[in-house]
């Protein structure tokens, strides 16, 4: 098992929410604050501090990075988004009218790059799209039926479908066809006459437990979700009762699919979890972070009266896990590889560490996906 | 303080909140059929006790457990026949009963250990302690986690 590129962004500071450039140079994080850093890979290898974006005034909890046209969008609890525009020598922020009274929690670019959505507290999506003729990124409302905060959001392959998870428990599919920048077209599975804020779908767990992410298939014929009662629920189509994988461990806070047929999530585990399609079934298929044993922590009297000698300690408070990241995971993101066959995947977390997982040699390799 | 006792919804321009825990999903209906239901399988649990039959005992508890908010005294007479399976268990059975149940089973009876542990005054917390200890290794933490978000308490 090679082992993952591990990156200390932050010290003692957790990282929000992290995106990568195009070609994997630059990356995007936002250090629980009200800024967003842009970094750059060094020479050494390292991640070097190149800008600081600051013009949000409430901590930044979405950022996305457009690979094609390079532009960056950011959402924060200052209920404002910004659309960021390289020209050369710095990033041009634009505002974008989100019109929403509670902070927004999550920010996604559809996939032609031409709209972008933004979840928030305010029971509603707010879906963005420039308008040539104002030279200004306005917003659509999507409301019905939300009853509570949208925690996630994922737009379907095709660009006009999207996905959102909310903390009213549900996993919803809605429409966000915009008259101008999409062409009308429907889907076998999710419905036909499409017009803008038509539901396509609206999925709940039995026991409850409020979504944390969503995602779209490759295909986007199937919808995932992971949500807090530590479960894994895909639902394929409209009209599907979803499958669910309960796990042994604690609540998965963000998932992506790898392939058609697998799907990887990280959460207050500490290590990313493989689950995969088998035969008929979803399963787990196990942890992909092995962990090292660390050098067992001595906890005889005389290791604490050493200590308290040495190091003038009175306990050993450093509590230090097996895995990688010493602390939950909040953000997963694909990293190398297609969207139906994702290779690397990259992960950050409250440690304020972003790693680099290579999902071929994470000791599942030997697994047939 | 006085603006905490603000009901801050009610200049929202928008609707307001709306109680559906009555009508969230998977809650059971206050009726006779369910009353009944639960006195069978009662009666039932009995007879596979009296036979020593634990295992079959435990499972048939477990079966259908009246959930939600309404239905306190059917919930109260079921915890109390789950109660007593898990009560019959030998400690050195335990393991092997809670490995014979599949996931959903063990997360109802999950609800129902810590359901025990919530009235001590009538049910024994060391019993529940032991099905506790297994039902975790055998399920893990997630059992736990699903006992807290899960809304049909029962």
């Amino acid at each position: 098992m090679s082992s993952p590129e591990v990156y200390q962004l932050a010290i003692g500071t957790p990282i929000t929410c992290h995106a990568f450039n195009k070609d994997r140079t630059q990356l995007a994080v936002s250090p629980n604050s009200n800024d967003v850093e842009i970094y750059q890979k060094g020479r050494t290898g390292q991640w070097e501090l190149l800008h600081t974006l600051a013009k949000h005034d409430r901590m930044v909890t979405g950022i996305d990075w457009a690979p094609n046209t390079n532009r960056l969008v950011t959402c924060s609890q200052d209920r404002n988004a910004y659309v960021w525009d390289w020209d050369g020598k710095k990033w041009e922020p634009n505002l974008c009218l989100l019109r929403i009274n509670r902070a927004a929690t999550f920010v996604q670019w559809s996939p032609k790059e031409d709209k972008f959505a933004v979840a928030s507290g305010a029971r509603l999506i707010s879906v963005c799209y420039f308008e040539q003729e104002n030279n200004w990124w306005v917003s659509k409302h999507i409301k019905k039926p939300i009853r509570s905060t949208i925690t996630s959001i994922a737009w379907h392959p095709d660009n006009m479908l999207l996905a959102a998870g909310s903390t009213d428990m549900k996993a919803r599919v809605f429409s966000a066809y915009i008259k101008g920048v999409d062409s009308p077209r429907t889907y076998p599975l999710w419905g036909e006459k499409l017009p803008f804020n038509t539901l396509c779908g609206e999925f709940g767990s039995e026991g409850g437990g409020w979504v944390h992410s969503v995602g779209f298939s490759p295909s986007g014929d199937s919808v995932a979700w992971v949500s807090h009662d530590s479960t894994l629920s895909i639902a394929h189509g409209r009209d599907s009762v979803p499958v669910e994988v309960p796990t042994g461990g604690l609540p998965l806070v963000s998932m992506i699919w790898t392939s058609e047929t697998s799907i990887v999530a990280v959460g207050h585990d500490c290590t990313p979890f493989l689950f995969a399609l088998r035969g008929q079934q979803w399963e787990v298929i196990g942890k992909l972070d092995q962990g090292q044993k660390k050098a067992a922590a001595s906890s005889s009297a005389f290791k604490m009266f050493q200590q308290m000698d040495s190091r003038a300690q009175q306990q050993n408070n450093e509590v230090e896990l097996n895995t990688t990241h010493q602390n939950t995971i909040t953000c997963v993101r694909a990293y190398a590889g297609s969207p139906d066959h994702v290779t690397k995947f990259s992960t950050s977390g409250v440690d304020g560490k972003l790693v680099i997982w290579d999902l071929l040699s994470s000791g599942m390799a030997g697994l047939s996906i | 303080m006085a603006h905490r006792k603000v009901n801050v919804d009610q200049y929202a321009d928008e609707d307001i909140f709306v109680d559906e825990n009555q009508t969230a999903q998977g809650s059971t209906a206050v009726s006779a059929q369910t009353e009944a239901d639960v006195d069978a399988r009662a009666g039932e649990v009995r007879n596979y006790l009296s036979r020593g039959d634990t295992p079959a005992a435990v499972i048939k508890a477990l079966e259908n457990p009246p959930a939600g908010r309404e239905v306190t005294a059917v919930k109260d007479k079921n915890t109390a026949t789950v109660m007593s399976a898990l009560a019959a268990a030998r400690s050195t059975d335990i393991l092997a009963i809670v490995k014979s149940l599949d996931s959903k089973q063990t997360d109802v009876l999950m609800k129902y250990i810590y359901r025990g542990m919530a009235s001590p005054e009538l049910y024994n917390a060391a019993v529940l302690l032991a099905w506790h200890e297994k039902t975790v290794e055998v399920a893990g933490l997630g059992s736990i986690v699903r006992v807290l978000t899960d809304r049909r308490t029962v």
